[in-house]
């Protein structure tokens, strides 16, 4: 299935944040997930989006200036 | 001898009831289906009644399932069958089933979007979850979520590649018109969720 690939989660203020940031992800066709932030991070049942790494720099750049990122975070 | 079922042209789950009843009082049944789906799922009623399966495919797009009880197994499992739970049947004293439905592509009722990101991590969440579900049962909207460009069709393929069996109802698939978009699962039938429902041990629904 899917290989040991290298993860990052980006983490927003709020869902609506999250779903802002889905959409320019889709609208550009960048994979990735929504996923529940992982428990080790946050005990929030709070939810982020993951992305494998060589999409950081491409992912910070769509979404510079559109929407908050608290922090982009390896798993 | 072998007795005839001609279930062509009955609509789902007829064809497996009448396979069902035919195989408590003969030992070797031929069904006539006229689609995949009912051949399938009659071959699998076949199988989990321990019985031995062959399929004939005819060239008007029928199948003739020939389906045969061995003498050990079929007779333990047919005369342990009480009447439609098919599956336990086969596994007297079978141990405890957990079976989650999902009959809804969102979570919760109040409002769609959020409800769809509560699924989406409900499902994602499921795979971390010991034991793993035996079963995960898709229902009316939920079978959208089985479809091969679900955004949860990853963690799916994941549950199911772990051994967790997916069930598609085949009647709502049918409806939604999304019969050739399925990317997991099998495509079942009324007879296989209620057996299902019926005799788990641990039922939870999103």
């Amino acid at each position: 299935m899917t290989e040991p690939e290298e993860y990052y989660v980006a983490l927003f203020e709020s869902i609506s944040q999250v779903l802002r940031s889905e959409k320019i992800l889709k609208n550009a066709g960048i994979p990735h997930k929504l996923i529940p932030v992982p428990r080790h991070i946050s005990s929030d049942c709070g939810v982020c989006l993951r992305f494998t790494s060589n999409l950081k720099k491409q992912i910070e750049d769509i979404l510079a200036g559109k929407v908050d990122v608290i922090e982009m975070r390896q798993l | 001898m072998r007795e005839i079922i001609d279930a062509r042209g009955l609509a789902c789950p007829q064809p497996v009831i009448l396979a069902k009843r035919a195989l408590e009082m003969h030992k070797r049944i031929v069904v006539m289906v006229d689609n995949a789906v009912a051949m399938e799922n009659v071959r699998r009623l076949g199988a989990k009644s321990g019985c031995e399966v062959t399929i004939d495919k005819k060239d008007d797009g029928t199948y003739h399932i020939h389906m045969s009880r061995t003498h050990t197994d079929g007779d333990t499992a047919m005369a342990s069958a009480d009447g439609i739970t098919g599956d336990t049947s086969c596994h007297p004293g079978q141990r405890e089933s957990f079976v989650v439905v999902v009959s809804d592509n969102r979570m919760g009722r109040g409002n769609d979007e959020l409800g769809y990101i509560l699924i989406r991590s409900f499902l994602h969440t499921l795979l971390q979850l010991t034991p793993l579900p035996d079963r995960i049962i898709f229902y009316n909207s939920g079978v959208h979520l089985t479809t091969r460009d679900s955004e949860v069709l990853e963690d799916l393929k994941q549950l199911a590649d772990s051994g967790v069996e997916i069930l598609v109802c085949g009647t709502c698939v049918n409806y939604f018109g999304i019969s050739d978009k399925i990317g997991v699962g099998t495509i079942s039938n009324m007879h296989d969720i209620v057996t299902s429902l019926s005799t788990a041990s641990r039922l939870i629904t999103p």
